[in-house]
């Protein structure tokens, strides 16, 4: 399985998926057609929890600001980690701007969604 | 037309930018946002507040956005009347309105929504926005059916109207307010 390493525009973040066990997204999101442009990743991370996935898995969170239909993909995502939290180690990292009150809101929102996950609150 | 007159309407009404003619592109609702992004920096709105602001517009953007490519798609014709206002108060206050035509029957699907929107608290808009998203209903819509719930839960005040043109269409009014300072 290889890397998948996608470029940040102006309304998506960049994304970086390796298969050390790191996912991680940085930037803004309001894409378009927000479910096709996830696809790639939503599928990447299904393969790599299937046949690759290392002792631990570190997901690194940093979203600015985003669309509804962004909400709506990350709480699948979400889903998609706690579907294989029992099998796997999985670290979750919420990062947002001391400043910025409502990214720290959304991850306290899917803090009380997914109770079965770790999720971290990370303020920089 | 006198340029003069708008410009004089924009600053009667501290307006900072508006589209008008119901087309409007994912480039074009980027630009608006990056201007938007200057003009909250510019002005030292917090950057809590200022992330609510572009929210609230890029999901009234994309809604009109959507809309008029599935008219377009129906009937060939993009839809008119099309209108996006942002504009501020004297007090620093941001409004951020938006105006397109609609038919009897997105008018049906859009009101319950809004009727249910402004009959909850923030509390009610939060745990509704929560529910939805977890059941994934309504899916089908661009948005996952929870774009007005995510405007609600991000602006301080939401008014919406249908003003009516025919049997079957309706202007579709909604005015969202942004306040600088939270009240305690």
């Amino acid at each position: 399985m290889e890397n998948l390493n996608i470029e940040a525009t102006k309304y998506t973040p960049v994304i970086n998926l390796d298969t050390n066990g790191t996912i991680s997204m940085v930037g803004k999101s309001y894409p378009e057609n927000t479910f096709e442009f996830y696809a790639p990743m939503m599928d990447w991370v299904k393969e790599y929890f299937d046949t690759s996935a290392k002792a631990t898995t570190t997901v690194n969170l940093e979203i600015t600001y985003f669309n509804s239909s962004s909400s709506k993909l990350f709480f699948d995502l979400f889903d998609l980690l706690e579907e294989n939290h029992e099998d796997h180690t999985i670290v979750i990292n919420w990062i947002f701007d001391e400043e910025n009150e409502s990214a720290e809101e959304a991850g306290e929102d899917f803090i009380e969604d997914f109770e079965d996950l770790t999720i971290t609150l990370v303020s920089k | 037309m006198n340029i003069k007159e708008i410009q004089k309407l924009v600053e009667d009404d501290g307006i900072i930018f508006l589209s008008f003619g119901g087309f409007l592109s994912q480039t074009l609702i980027t630009g608006m946002t990056e201007a938007l992004e200057n003009e909250t920096e510019k002005n030292n709105v917090g950057m809590g507040i200022a992330n609510n602001i572009f929210t609230i517009f890029i999901e009234l953007s994309q809604n009109m956005m959507n809309y008029s490519k599935n008219k377009n798609k129906d009937c060939r014709v993009i839809a008119p009347g099309g209108l996006i206002v942002v504009s501020k108060s004297t007090e620093g206050n941001y409004f951020i309105n938006s105006q397109n035509i609609v038919s009897i029957e997105d008018k049906e699907k859009i009101e319950p929504k809004l009727l249910d929107i402004v009959a909850l608290d923030r509390d009610g808009i939060k745990r509704r926005y929560k529910e939805l998203r977890r059941s994934g209903k309504n899916t089908h819509e661009k948005g996952g059916g929870i774009g007005f719930y995510e405007i609600a839960k991000r602006c301080d005040k939401v008014e919406y109207n249908f003003e009516k043109i025919n049997e079957d269409k309706f202007y579709f009014h909604i005015k969202t307010e942004v306040k600088i300072k939270k009240e305690k």
